[in-house]
């Protein structure tokens, strides 16, 4: 071979040696790099800690002068440089700056492209290549750059960048090694995540024990306590320290019952069934200084291999103990009493109709326990004739939202009649719905005694009339007589003085004289009997016809409500004062509303409705009606209706009427009568204004 | 036969009725006096001569029939005839009971006063 082809093939073959070596030498400066970072990724707990040592073994390992972290800032959904190292003989000072002060969005420059592509940029010289953004990277002499992404799966975690002075055409095995060392970075963030997370929990698992208001107490499976929280101390009077590592049977559980513990544990441990595991039970226990208490328990098993251990979560509940059963006392209580008096409460929603009602209710309703209480249910038990009364009631509950108390009867499916007595107050919810909450008292046997002693008491009543009718007549007789008998005697004796022979004229003349005067005391007594029974020492003021009117209504409601009468007044605002005796007009008044009343006593067909209205009567009078729809009265009866003794009911003396009359004529008033195009009658008065009488 | 004239003694508080009453009787032909009380009545001489009494049931002081009373006490046995103005159909089944002639209702009619006083006067 000749000589030059040998120094030739020396060459070659020299040239492939340092070429080998070359490669050589690189692998190992690789490995040497991996090592590093692994080790790095190893030893550090946070990334700002490793983030130094990670850039200068890449840089140094891999010959690259400058190299940058760079992480993702979610909110601003950029990417910031947040570590930056450079070899010792490059000033980076102005780059190191820019960058520090950089931020590059998705696709945006060198970063911004790993970012998005998710995989490594090589760049052979940045300072010709548009993709590079940061022009001083040029005063620097920065040329050949790479990007390459932190990865964590196919999520991009953060991109590290490295520069160098020279411009360098890719590598791939370096690519390849970059990448992966990309994925080792992500692992370990990854790491770091995991790891806080752990601390978090425990750190939370801690403040849970510390602050429950619960006590919680774990156990191993040897039944031995491994934990006891604060709540615990303070509820059994131990501290952590004095019990952990005891038996949980011989602290908390009461000396009688830690057979049954210790056998239940036994056997779950030896079975794995459970009696307690996973339940809620009441069950008692023992404080430190021997006192005995109830509390609820809840036991869970801890979900972790190995021998099982479990959780205890205890709760003094003496304080619930004794609320129950008060509150069970106090139901107890209200059920009697509702019993004993026959009354029911209940509750109802005026917005949605929603009625709840307590136990005694299904008693007085006589409907079966448990039904669903509607008001359709309700007014199937209503008596038929009521039902108009009861829908009035509501009505006007509904409308004005004012308490409400009235009584109806109630027809039981056997037939038996009821009297309720139903009283309700108005309240409203938290949103400000109106309510009502109220009782119903079944007062069927207080009225019937109610009635027989109104029965007695009328018949007293009438029996004190006779009686002081008598002795009015008694006293009147005297006086009557008295002059009477003179004049009798007077005349008979005058009479046989003149048929005397002679006539005795002189004694006639006299005792005519006597008869004269005794004649005139009779007329005196008369006089004297008109004084005490007439108009005289009437007191005449003025008087508020509708607050006398509404002192009426009181007086007479419950009578008028015992009637079944639904009354509605329609009393003007703005009514005139009246001149008038006050007892008087409210007697007229009464009068008025008893005989409507009276008239409707037989009216089952329809509602027994009753107006009584006042209102201005042309200027200088105030007019009063009474409207009713009972049975009117017959034709030419509106005349016959004033006299002393008329009257359309079958028992009454029917006076009241008269009276009424005489009482309304002598205020220079009147009182008439009409019958109403439909049912009924309608009795007015209209009497002047008081200032009509002061004008006189 | 001695002829006399019976004395009938009236007694009533009502001045009226001793104003017209006596005159009357006198009419009638008897004797008459009158007193406002039964204890002027008492205190005065016409017990002993009076042929019958006409008397008040009701009176302030000594009343009709205590008057009555007094007298059978002290053994005069005088007929009574009770005028009254005053629930007279109760008191009157009880005073005749008592042994009064009659008890006359004021206003009485002449004729009635004339029968209570044939009836008194045929007593004795």
């Amino acid at each position: 071979m000749p000589v030059h082809e040998r120094t030739a093939s020396l060459k070659r073959a020299n040239e492939q040696l340092e070429a080998e070596v070359a490669e050589r030498k690189r692998s190992e400066e690789r490995l040497t790099t991996q090592h590093a970072i692994a080790r790095t990724l190893a030893e550090s707990v946070t990334l700002t800690e490793a983030a130094p040592q990670l850039l200068r073994a890449i840089g140094d390992g891999m010959g690259w002068a400058w190299g940058a972290l760079w992480t993702v800032d979610s909110e601003a959904s950029v990417m910031r440089c947040t570590h930056t190292w450079h070899a010792p003989s490059l000033d980076a000072r102005e780059f190191d700056a820019v960058s520090r002060e950089a931020k590059f969005a998705r696709g945006q420059g060198i970063v911004g492209q790993a970012w998005l592509r998710g995989e490594p940029t090589w760049l052979v010289d940045a300072g010709s290549d548009r993709r590079f953004l940061r022009a001083p990277a040029a005063r620097a002499g920065l040329r050949g750059a790479i990007t390459f992404p932190i990865l964590l799966g196919h999520h991009v975690q953060g991109v590290i960048e490295f520069l160098d002075r020279t411009v360098r055409e890719p590598d791939t095995e370096q690519l390849a090694v970059l990448a992966a060392i990309g994925n080792q970075v992500g692992q370990f963030i990854e790491r770091l995540r995991v790891e806080e997370a752990l601390r978090d929990g425990e750190a939370r698992k801690a403040a849970i024990l510390d602050s429950a208001l619960d006590c919680i107490v774990t156990i191993d499976h040897l039944g031995c306590i491994t934990e006891f929280n604060p709540a615990a101390e303070r509820t059994f009077g131990y501290r952590r320290g004095e019990v952990v590592g005891k038996h949980l049977a011989d602290v908390i559980v009461p000396p009688s019952l830690r057979g049954d513990h210790q056998r239940g544990f036994a056997r779950y441990l030896a079975t794995g069934e459970a009696r307690l595991v996973g339940r809620r039970l009441e069950i008692t226990a023992v404080r430190a200084d021997g006192s005995e208490f109830p509390v609820e328990l809840a036991i869970t098993r801890i979900p972790l291999d190995g021998p099982p251990c479990f959780t205890g979560y205890l709760r003094d509940i003496t304080e619930r103990k004794q609320s129950e059963e008060e509150l069970r006392r106090s139901e107890a209580l209200l059920a009697e009493v509702q019993h004993l008096s026959s009354t029911c409460s209940f509750w109802w929603c005026v917005a949605t109709d929603a009625i709840t009602w307590s136990k005694q209710a299904y008693q007085i309703f006589e409907v079966d326990e448990g039904l669903p209480v509607t008001f359709e249910l309700i007014f199937s038990r209503i008596h038929p004739e009521d039902l108009p009364l009861v829908h009035e009631m509501m009505d006007r509950a509904r409308g004005d939202g004012r308490d409400f108390a009235f009584e109806h009867r109630l027809q039981r499916p056997d037939g038996s009649v009821r009297r309720l007595h139903v009283f309700a107050h108005a309240t409203r919810d938290q949103d400000g719905q109106l309510e009502f909450i109220g009782s119903v008292q079944d007062v069927t046997e207080r009225r019937r005694a109610e009635e027989a002693l109104s029965r007695v008491r009328s018949e007293l009543a009438h029996v004190t009339r006779i009686m002081s009718l008598g002795t009015l007549t008694a006293s009147i007789a005297h006086e009557v007589n008295q002059p009477l008998s003179g004049i009798i005697t007077n005349a008979s004796t005058c009479l046989r003085m003149l048929g005397a022979d002679p006539p005795n004229v002189d004694g006639a003349l006299e005792t005519a004289r006597r008869t004269v005067r005794d004649g005139n005391r009779a007329a005196d007594v008369m006089a004297r009997l008109r004084a005490l029974f007439g108009n005289e020492g009437v007191a005449i003021e003025a008087v508020d016809l509708n607050e006398a009117t509404r002192e009426v209504i009181a007086l007479s409601s419950s009578e008028l409500q015992r009637s079944r009468v639904i009354l509605r007044t329609e009393l003007a605002d703005d009514l005139p004062l009246v001149a008038g005796d006050r007892v008087q007009l409210q007697q007229v008044i009464l009068n008025l509303l008893l005989n409507a009343s009276e008239a409707m006593s037989g009216v089952d067909d329809r509602p027994r409705h009753l107006v009584i209205g006042t209102q201005r009567d042309g200027d200088d009078q105030v007019c009063l009606a009474v409207h009713d729809v009972g049975v009117g009265f017959g034709a030419g009866g509106a005349d016959e209706l004033f006299h002393a003794f008329y009257t359309t009911k079958s028992g009454g003396m029917g006076i009241g009427l008269s009276v009424s009359r005489s009482i309304i004529e002598s205020h220079n008033g009147r009182l008439w009568a009409v019958n109403n195009s439909g049912p009924g009658a309608t009795f007015s008065f209209s009497i002047p204004c008081a200032a009509e009488m002061r004008d006189r | 036969m001695m002829l006399t004239i019976a004395l009938v003694s009236v007694i009533d508080d009502d001045e009226s009725v001793r104003e017209s009453l006596p005159d009357l009787l006198r009419e009638f032909g008897y004797a008459v006096e009158a007193f406002s009380s039964a204890e002027e009545f008492l205190a005065s001489d016409c017990v002993g001569r009076t042929s019958c009494l006409l008397v008040d049931v009701v009176m302030p002081g000594m009343t009709g029939p205590d008057l009555a009373r007094e007298l059978t006490l002290r053994r005069y046995e005088i007929p009574i005839v009770f005028i009254t103005a005053q629930g007279g159909e109760t008191v009157r089944p009880r005073l005749l009971e008592q042994g009064a002639v009659e008890c006359l209702l004021k206003p009485f009619s002449e004729t009635a006063l004339l029968n209570a006083l044939d009836a008194a006067l045929r007593v004795t």
